[in-house]
């Protein structure tokens, strides 16, 4: 048996780099998405700012306004009220999602009968039409309903959440954590099913009890997967609109009345398009803000 | 193999490629030539009926009007709004499309004023509430009216006879007093919907009007409902709601309408709902009509539909069609099978059998279908979270219309 000493076959070793045919090939397929993204994502992105800075309307071709816009949002005072609308808003139900979100994932993460079940069904919120949903909640927090009737057990009232400008948001942020919690759930439970077992057992054998093991074995391991939802949550809380249009309409008294709605009003209701753009970008540099805020407290390390 | 895989390879990704950027774009369907494009909503709700009313009525048009080639689309009347003004703001808008007075001025500087194509002979065949619907403040016609609606004081009259009473209230205070009867018994004397993405047209302005105010001064240039007519109405809503009169809940939330105690026979009158809207839960015979209230007078809400053609449209062919679809005979399939009302005043008599809808068609006259006015829109922007504010108690009738007002200004002096 003889052996021919040759040039090393050209065959790329796993994991290894790209070849770059295959890296022409790669791109050529992610050429499509790159090219909607830039469409429909990228241009809009764009175009949105341009037009914040004019005084676009439906006839098209409005004029170059300058920071007029701005100066305008800057005066208004429904938009300071959004604005702080929406700033309570998620500071509620950010928190609110991941920390159930969390607790629901550490309880079904362990496979054990039927827990395949309810991870479904705790993800079932998540594929259910919020604008449906709302019309549900909307009875569910009716006055004598169903929230009403137990809340009413620990002496609150029977009145419906919804029409009291205090207690408005706190009912819209259950809908919104109730339908945001199973993506979060899913997104941990994963991030869960990488820490090693071994930890954990040998923390149980040095008498670490359930809070410790959390505390100092999961949680510092979830840290990557908690910055990625709290990003995530955020961007989605301050964007809050299907449940509050469909729940209160921004009511009582603009009490839920958030920086969407506004946006949604002055482009769709009123149609001055320009205001509604500067509205958007405020937005869009507000959320910037505060998923770098995050980066820096919650991901420094990552 | 390998060569065929090089190559199959970067044509497929950009067949991909091309495939998916075609499905973004799309021809405009907005008509050049000899084609008029219409886009429409299900005001027949029955969609079978509704498509054999609108084919059957192009076919007809287009026999007569040879070369001219009509599409007609109909869309759902959920975001109508966004859908029409993202299709206008991207030059895809169609030729002529259906719109209601609330939302003409505000498409005011799209619309071909219909002064330009509307026959005269037909002008002067429109009765006074619909021509002055579609008017705007420089006296243009905005749109060609081909239906009319009215929404009366409609009653419940199950309720009426469990409570013993025979009397129908034509007044405020008429209402007024049978509420704490009406409340022993567990029912309320009216539903006012609160919400702030309902139209005051339809809840608000009514009261407004029977107290003799209006929401804007007659010049246009200043907002009038601050005044003590206003304050009026207000301070009455607000002693019904107080009253346990209306369901507070509904002050901010529209819940679907089988939900509210209107459906659930727990209402005595409403001035919000048509007979049309109650008729599957209270049943014609318990649907008593009766004018709109009165205060200082007996006014209701009522509305004009209406077809606008809108700019870069062949105005000869478009403008043949709308005036082919408001012929009475041709509007009155529309007109009946969705519980409306000609706006001609030659048309034919459509509910000689039908003694409910027939006494709605008589409150006709006695309906303003709200202002046509550019900043009408965002007057109610700020009035209706103001009217929440008064009747939650968290500011007087006057403060609360006092800031609406303020803030109203402001947009008015917006360009």
């Amino acid at each position: 048996m003889t052996t021919t000493v040759g040039d090393p076959p050209r065959r790329r070793r796993k994991g290894g780099p790209l070849t770059r045919r295959e890296a022409r090939a790669g791109l050529l397929f992610v050429l499509p998405c790159f090219l909607l993204f830039v469409a429909f994502r990228f241009g809009p992105g764009i175009a949105g700012v341009l037009m914040s800075f004019t005084d676009y309307t439906l006839t098209g071709g409005g004029r170059f306004t300058g920071l007029d816009n701005f100066t305008r949002l800057w005066d208004d005072p429904v938009f300071w009220q959004a604005l702080k609308v929406t700033a309570v808003y998620v500071v509620i139900a950010v928190p609110g999602t991941l920390v159930l979100s969390t607790g629901l994932a550490l309880l079904t993460r362990r496979a054990f009968r039927g827990s395949k079940l309810f991870r479904s069904v705790f993800f079932l919120p998540v594929v259910t039409s919020l604008v449906l949903a709302a019309t549900v909640f909307v009875w569910i927090f009716s006055t004598g309903g169903p929230w009403a009737t137990v809340v009413s057990w620990f002496g609150m009232s029977e009145d419906s959440w919804l029409t009291d400008d205090f207690l408005v948001l706190p009912a819209l942020a259950v809908v919104g954590i109730w339908s945001r919690f199973g993506y979060g759930m899913l997104i941990l439970l994963a991030r869960m099913q990488d820490i090693p077992r071994e930890l954990e057992e040998a923390a149980v054998t040095d008498g670490a009890g359930p809070w410790q093991r959390f505390r100092h074995i999961v949680l510092p391991q979830l840290k990557p997967a908690v910055f990625f939802l709290a990003v995530i949550e955020t961007t989605a809380s301050f964007q809050v609109f299907d449940a509050v249009y469909t729940m209160t309409g921004g009511g009582p008294a603009n009490a839920s009345y958030t920086l969407v709605f506004q946006l949604y009003d002055a482009g769709f209701k009123y149609f001055e398009l320009g205001y509604a753009a500067a509205i958007g970008v405020a937005l869009f540099a507000l959320t910037l803000v505060v998923a770098v805020v995050q980066r820096l407290v919650i991901g420094k390390d990552q | 193999m390998p060569r065929l895989r090089n190559v199959a390879l970067p044509v497929l990704a950009t067949a991909l490629a091309a495939t998916a950027l075609a499905g973004c774009g799309g021809s405009g369907s907005g008509g050049g030539g000899n084609t008029v494009t219409m886009w429409t909503y299900p005001v027949i709700f029955d969609e079978a009926k509704n498509k054999e009313y609108w084919d059957g009525l192009v076919k007809k048009f287009e026999k007569k009007h040879k070369g001219i080639e009509v599409k007609v689309e109909t869309f759902p009347w959920a975001n109508r709004d966004t859908s029409l003004a993202t299709a206008i703001g991207s030059g895809k808008g169609p030729d002529v499309v259906y719109l209601v007075p609330d939302q003409l001025p505000k498409y005011a500087r799209n619309i071909v004023p219909a002064d330009d194509y509307m026959p005269e002979k037909a002008r002067a065949d429109y009765t006074g509430f619909a021509l002055k619907s579609v008017t705007a403040q420089d006296g243009k016609l905005l749109g060609t009216p081909v239906l009319t609606s009215a929404n009366p004081l409609i009653c419940d009259k199950r309720v009426f006879e469990k409570i013993g009473e025979k009397e129908y209230p034509s007044t405020w205070e008429d209402l007024e007093k049978l509420g704490p009867k009406l409340k022993k018994k567990g029912y309320y004397a009216t539903s006012y919907s609160g919400d702030t993405q309902q139209t005051l047209n339809l809840t608000f302005y009514p009261l407004l009007w029977q107290a003799g105010g209006d929401v804007f001064s007659k010049d246009g240039k200043k907002v009038a409902f601050n005044g003590k007519e206003g304050v009026r109405a207000l301070t009455y809503l607000k002693k019904l709601v107080d009253g346990g009169m209306t369901d507070k809940d509904l002050v901010t939330t529209t819940p679907k309408l089988e939900q509210t105690p209107v459906a659930k026979g727990k209402v005595a009158c409403t001035w919000q709902n048509t007979p049309a809207d109650v008729e599957p839960f209270w049943g014609k015979k318990n649907t008593v009509v009766r004018p709109p209230l009165k205060d200082a007078k007996s006014i209701g809400y009522g509305t004009v539909g209406a077809l606008s053609m809108l700019k870069g449209a062949n105005t000869e062919a478009a403008g043949d069609w709308i005036n082919f679809v408001a012929e009475p005979e041709n509007a009155a399939g529309l007109e009946k099978q969705s519980s409306n009302f000609p706006a001609r005043k030659s048309a034919k008599e459509l509910y000689g059998d039908d003694e409910v809808q027939s006494a709605v068609g008589d409150t006709l006259p006695k309906m303003n279908a709200g202002p046509v006015k550019d900043k009408a829109r965002e007057a109610m922007g700020v009035l209706a979270p103001e009217i929440q504010h008064a009747l939650l108690g968290k500011k007087s009738p006057k403060k609360a219309l006092d800031d609406a007002a303020k803030a109203a200004e402001a947009q008015l002096a917006r360009r």
